[in-house]
């Protein structure tokens, strides 16, 4: 059974149609030791479903040290936005560390969008600001479900 | 703004789950944005939810922490 509502579904369907690129979905997990990851696999389960342009990879943390250390991931469940250009998987820079439920799954999709080919919604002029920048920066923005 | 730019990298963090990251942060109250140069410098916080322009400012204000 489906963790979103019949209406939340038509809902987000609608907001995937206007998408121009597939979207990837990097989903580091591990089998053991990892109380939230069967969860988030569960949510992420439900994008699929509704549009054939998300995707999800599931990335075994342990053992595929090589796209861990790519995608800076230091622990699970991560998820990391990539997308389709000309073929080439580009990496977004968006990362998801926890579970992606409540307020997170909204920031999800959003994050799902913009990979996906949706306008920022930054204003023109921040956006220039914000490309002017050279000093490589890392941003966390916590929040909890609620 | 990780979209708009190369050198950025955002996570969004769900604070209960990894404690220690909320430590290490010092975060009490979400959400809170804490923006890191690469170079080590003094963080910048933003808490709370700000208007665009603010959010960009202090943002920006990270990168010329640099080294200070």
């Amino acid at each position: 059974m489906s963790l979103l509502s019949p209406a939340d579904q038509q809902r987000l369907r609608e907001s995937f149609a206007e998408m121009t690129r597939r979207v990837r979905l990097l989903f580091f997990t591990q089998t053991l030791d990892c109380e939230t990851c069967l969860q988030t696999r569960q949510i992420l389960d439900e994008l699929p479903a509704l549009t054939d342009n998300v995707i999800i990879e599931e990335v075994n943390f342990v053992l595929d040290k090589e796209r861990v250390q790519e995608y800076g991931i230091d622990r699970v469940p991560a998820v990391a936005i990539a997308y389709d250009i000309d073929g080439a998987v580009t990496d977004s820079r968006i990362r998801f560390l926890g579970t992606p439920s409540g307020y997170e799954f909204i920031s999800l999709v959003h994050a799902i969008l913009l990979a996906g080919g949706r306008e920022s919604i930054l204003t023109p002029e921040n956006r220039i600001r914000v490309a002017g920048m050279t000093t490589p920066i890392t941003m966390h923005v916590f929040t909890t479900p609620t | 703004m990780a979209f708009a730019n190369p050198a950025i990298t955002a996570y969004a963090v769900e604070a209960t789950e990894f404690p220690d990251l909320a430590r290490r942060y010092m975060v009490t109250g979400v959400p809170k944005t804490v923006v890191t140069a690469s170079a080590g410098a003094a963080p910048v916080e933003i808490l709370g939810a700000v208007p665009q322009d603010d959010f960009i400012e202090q943002t920006l204000s990270a990168s010329s922490n640099q080294l200070s």
